[in-house]
């Protein structure tokens, strides 16, 4: 019995050497180790031993079987590789191997895309611009595109007939019903409902009777940003504005502070950034001055804290607003504000 | 406004050239849009804000330079040689609307000359884009530039009895314009008027039958001041914006009158010769009163945020006074000022920081970085808008932006959420943009069929917007989701349940047949009903001049934010296996799905966890009239697994359920 169990275990391991395929490996597998396999024979033999020899053979028996199991399994391992291939080539040569061996995979076919969409360019630069000012603490809140007056202007220290009114041409609905001009609205409408500290930006839509050309469109977006608090400074509203700046257009964007004129703001100020597209050095985007406008802002007017009830001594805060449009073109080098509204596929593939 | 580099000069000593001058006032608050030579000269154009009307004249810009370079401002000639006569025997001056007119001058010049302006003169409204006239019309514009004080010359000789009078306009009045142009007047507008009739409408534009021409030989000029929104008001019923509109409408200097009136008539003097009458006629409400500010220097630098670099109260007090300011006591702690004439924007302590400010330069301002730390939670809305554009962008859809104000066309008044009317626009640009609209999918038609006139003949887009409905005082803003896409309408349907799935909604939808519109085919579209409200619709687009017949739907966003549920609790997955029934019934071409489903949910039996639609047939082992359903059905215990003997029980009970209510016989394979 054990010498045929030696001779068993020789021809196992001549036969272990010849072994080149995952098929060859699986077969001495079967051959020595399945239900009908030589080695399942022996142990069938086990209970006609005497006694005394069965723990032996048994245990003999055993380790030829673990070996067997683990040679098997190291084989199979080395062969997976080439076999998955192997696999593979059959699968999509289809029946290749049997009608035309020598066709080969081309591996660098295109692939099969799924279809994937995207978010209106306008969306992304509103999402990019709520992150930043997210990290920042500030909420997003909406407010109504059709306003009164009140909200569009005199809550905004824009008094009727005043000339700054000029600036800010309104569509009107009727009487003192309008859309609104600029999302400054939200600014009123957030700080009569709520006390100090305030810290919100407000993204929407805004119409202004422009004729559409290239630059101009009646309908824009804008997002508005507003900050309340005890102690709020001017330097606090050029901190913030220059870690958006950094964060949205680049580390190496410079920030330039102008002073401006908007009514609900003193002082106030127009933000350029260094033109990221020549450098600063002078082109056609930046009007060869180096510089780009890309937002207003300033600290809240003593009277639009007056018309919230607010103590404009007590309180301080600034706000700013920015055009989403004008931004999103400046990033993307885009020349027409009315691609946005055409909606053309071909554009809105491309961001 | 633009200005000669040249006649700046004139004003202020500065070695700058045009571009870094351009940079500087830029700076200061002066945005230079633009500078182009003409022949030896600059002009720069200036764009003044409309809270700096001391800017819209040279001699403003200058004290603007004179601040920055710390020059002074050298003020222009005004001195003449007049005759005897008294101004008072050459005219008479008569202010009936002293409010709306609260300054009113006069001065005559007789025996004038009238000719062509000098070529210096020329020379310098031509750069800043005037048209010389005559030397009469030349100077009033040429002092209006340098002052920025309007100022008007009438022919003395052709106002009626050499009278003015300043009123209103009287129903049925008009005058002609001296650009031709004829006008209607009415009560509520000012005009300058001789004894007889209207000869200028106040501070817009004179008249031509009294203007200086060639033949003229006496003349009255007008300096004077209007009331801004007066003539705010009229420039914009009549439609003439000039010059002198654009000043007063802004506000000019409550002291300035004096200067340019002289100066005026010293240009005259010069060159229309003449003889100048003795002094003036002046017609003034009020005495100006200087305004006094306090400003303090802990809270300038508190506004802006300077701490350990403070601007130190000598500084501040040197700033205003460059800005002619006049500095009427200081100490350690506050300045008190008088706010000089032209500066009617400064009336508080907030604007005199500002003044510091700009001229401190905004960008030596530091940049701090020390706010407050707090948390920022996305509002429910925004989780919802974020996971419905995932969702759909992840599906292959792209999102598109449409206008909101649309045309008045039968189709883009489709209103799915409202019986009232759209709301119009009372000052619309174009037709095309007229009316706020009650439904996005119009627009998206438009996209669609944007896209197929440019090669794109399949399209799959979304829009998350806001449709207007008609409501109290405002409207009722309404955010909608609508989806358009060349799909079926199975597949739309499905997308539009897989979203609510994403949304946590769990309520099943009811879909009711909605019959069809202007955008829905009428057999292929559904009232999507979630409870007791109103979800969408969603239906196969009618053929609009389309190639293919692409599905649609309109959802209730704020709905889809109110039901959606984001809380997720973990549910044990079952260790037993399911058991599976497939069967395939026979119903009556009428049966709906919708019904078998409610059937089957009506037996209550155990243990059954799912129902899944596969295939519908008709065909010839079907009799007419009738059509083949075929589902499957899921039955699972937590707990155990499940004999088939259950399931069959439970089947049989559903087979039992089906026949009864809605006739429907197990097909025989």
């Amino acid at each position: 019995m054990l010498e045929k169990l030696e001779e068993v275990k020789r021809n196992i391991q001549r036969e272990i050497k010849s072994i080149t395929a995952l098929k060859d490996a699986e077969q001495l597998k079967i051959k020595y180790l399945g239900r009908k396999g030589i080695i399942h024979d022996f142990m069938k033999l086990i209970p006609s031993l005497p006694a005394e020899q069965r723990a032996a053979i048994g245990q003999r028996i055993n380790s030829l079987k673990a070996e067997v199991t683990h040679t098997v399994e190291e084989l199979s391992l080395k062969a997976e590789v080439t076999h998955t291939v192997e696999e593979l080539i059959k699968k999509f040569s289809g029946e290749a191997t049997s009608k035309a061996k020598h066709e080969v995979f081309d591996i660098t076919l295109p692939g099969k895309r799924p279809l994937v969409g995207k978010k209106h360019p306008l969306t992304q630069t509103i999402d990019d611009i709520k992150e930043v000012f997210a990290r920042l603490g500030f909420d997003v809140v909406y407010g109504p595109e059709v306003e009164s007056e009140y909200y569009n202007f005199e809550a905004l220290n824009i008094p009727a007939d005043h000339p700054s009114r000029t600036d800010f041409d309104t569509f009107y609905i009727k009487n003192d019903i309008l859309l609104r001009s600029q999302t400054s609205t939200v600014q009123i409408r957030v700080m009569e409902k709520q006390k100090p500290p305030i810290r919100i930006i407000a993204p929407g839509r805004v119409y202004r009777p422009d004729t559409v050309d290239a630059r101009h469109s009646f309908m824009f977006h804008q997002v508005e940003g507003l900050l309340v608090d005890e102690g709020v400074s001017f330097a606090d509203l050029r901190g913030v504005l220059n870690q958006f700046i950094k964060t949205y257009f680049g580390q190496d964007v410079q920030m330039r502070f102008r002073p401006s004129f908007f009514p609900f703001t003193e002082p106030s100020a127009e933000v350029d950034i260094s033109c990221s597209l020549c450098k600063g050095s002078g082109c056609s985007v930046c009007s060869y001055s180096g510089w780009v406008e890309i937002l207003g802002a300033g600290m809240v007017d003593p009277n639009v804290f007056k018309s919230v009830h607010y103590d404009a001594e007590k309180y301080t805060g600034f706000a700013f607003g920015m055009g989403v449009e004008r931004i999103t073109m400046l990033k993307y080098g885009i020349n027409d504000i009315r691609l946005f509204y055409e909606n053309d596929i071909r554009f809105l593939s491309q961001f | 406004m633009k200005i000669s580099y040249n006649w700046l000069k004139e004003y202020v000593n500065f070695y700058l050239s045009p571009q870094e001058l351009a940079d500087k006032l830029t700076n200061a608050g002066l945005v230079v849009a633009d500078i182009h030579s003409v022949e030896d000269d600059f002009c720069l154009d200036v764009e003044v804000t409309s809270n700096r009307p001391d800017c819209l004249g040279v001699i403003g810009i200058a004290r603007e330079v004179a601040t920055m370079v710390g020059a002074s401002v050298q003020l222009p000639e005004t001195n003449y040689i007049n005759t005897n006569i008294d101004v008072s025997k050459l005219i008479s001056i008569a202010v009936e609307e002293p409010i709306l007119c609260p300054h009113y001058t006069a001065r005559i010049v007789r025996h004038i000359t009238v000719k062509p302006s000098p070529d210096w003169m020329q020379k310098r409204l031509k750069c800043i884009g005037l048209r010389p006239v005559n030397n009469i019309v030349d100077i009033t514009n040429y002092v209006m530039m340098e002052t920025g004080q309007p100022l008007h010359a009438f022919d003395l000789d052709k106002l009626s009895d050499q009278r003015i009078i300043v009123r209103r306009a009287r129903g049925g009045e008009e005058i002609v314009t001296i650009n031709g142009a004829s006008r209607a007047l009415f009560h509520d507008m000012l005009v300058i008027a001789d004894s007889k009739r209207p000869v200028a409408i106040a501070g817009i534009m004179g008249g031509k039958d009294t203007e200086v021409s060639a033949s003229t030989r006496n003349i009255h000029l007008e300096c004077a001041q209007f009331e801004p929104r007066q003539v705010r008001r009229t420039s914009k019923v009549t439609g003439i914006a000039s010059d002198s509109s654009y000043r007063f409408e802004r506000g000019v200097d409550p002291e300035g009158v004096e200067l340019a009136s002289k100066r005026a008539v010293k240009l005259i003097k010069d060159l229309a010769e003449g003889e100048v009458a003795n002094g003036n006629i002046d017609v003034r409400l009020e005495r100006y009163e200087t305004k006094k500010i306090t400003l303090r220097v802990e809270r300038l630098n508190k506004v802006l945020g300077l701490e350990i670099k403070r601007i130190k109260r000598t500084v501040a007090s040197d700033i205003l006074k460059r800005l002619q300011f006049n500095v009427i006591n200081e100490v350690d702690t506050f300045i008190d000022v008088e706010v000089p004439s032209h500066r009617g924007d400064v009336n508080r302590e907030i604007d005199l920081i500002e003044e510091v400010a700009r001229i401190y330069g905004y960008n030596n301002i530091p940049t701090k970085t020390s706010i407050s730390v707090r948390g920022s939670v996305k509002s429910k809305y925004e989780i919802v808008e974020d996971s419905v554009r995932q969702f759909l962008i992840g599906i292959g859809y792209y999102e598109a932006k449409t206008f909101s104000i649309v045309d008045a066309s039968p189709l883009q008044s489709v209103n799915l959420w409202s019986d009232k009317g759209g709301i119009d626009i009372a000052n619309p640009l174009r037709q095309e943009e007229s009316r706020l609209r009650t439904c996005l999918l119009p627009s998206l038609i438009h996209t669609k069929i944007y896209n197929m006139n440019h090669g794109v003949e399949r399209v799959k887009i979304f829009e998350i917007a806001k449709v207007y409905l008609a409501g109290e005082k405002l409207p009722q803003e309404k955010t909608c989701l609508s989806i358009l896409a060349d799909v079926d309408y199975l597949t739309l349907k499905g997308i539009v349940e897989s979203l609510l799935t994403c949304l946590g909604i769990t309520s099943k939808c009811e879909w009711m047949i909605f019959g069809g519109s202007i955008l829905f085919k009428a057999d292929r579209s559904a009232k999507i009903q979630l409870g007791n409200n109103v979800l969408g619709y969603i239906g196969e687009a009618k053929e609009l001049e389309l190639k293919t017949s692409p599905c649609m739907v309109e959802l209730d966003m704020d709905l889809l934010v109110k039901m959606s549920n984001f809380s997720k609790k973990f549910q044990t997955l079952s260790q037993y296996p399911p058991v599976l029934r497939d069967l395939a019934i026979i119903v009556d071409e009428e049966a709906t799905w919708a019904s078998i489903e409610k059937c089957i949910a009506a037996t209550n039996v155990s243990y059954l966890t799912g129902i899944n639609f596969f295939d519908i047939y008709r065909g010839k082992q079907i009799p007419s009239g009738k059509k083949g359903i075929a589902f499957n059905l899921c039955f699972q215990a937590q707990d155990r697994t499940l004999k088939s003997e259950e399931a069959d029980i439970a089947l049989q009970k559903i087979l039992n359920a089906l026949q009864e209510t809605l006739g429907g016989e197990l097909r025989k394979q």
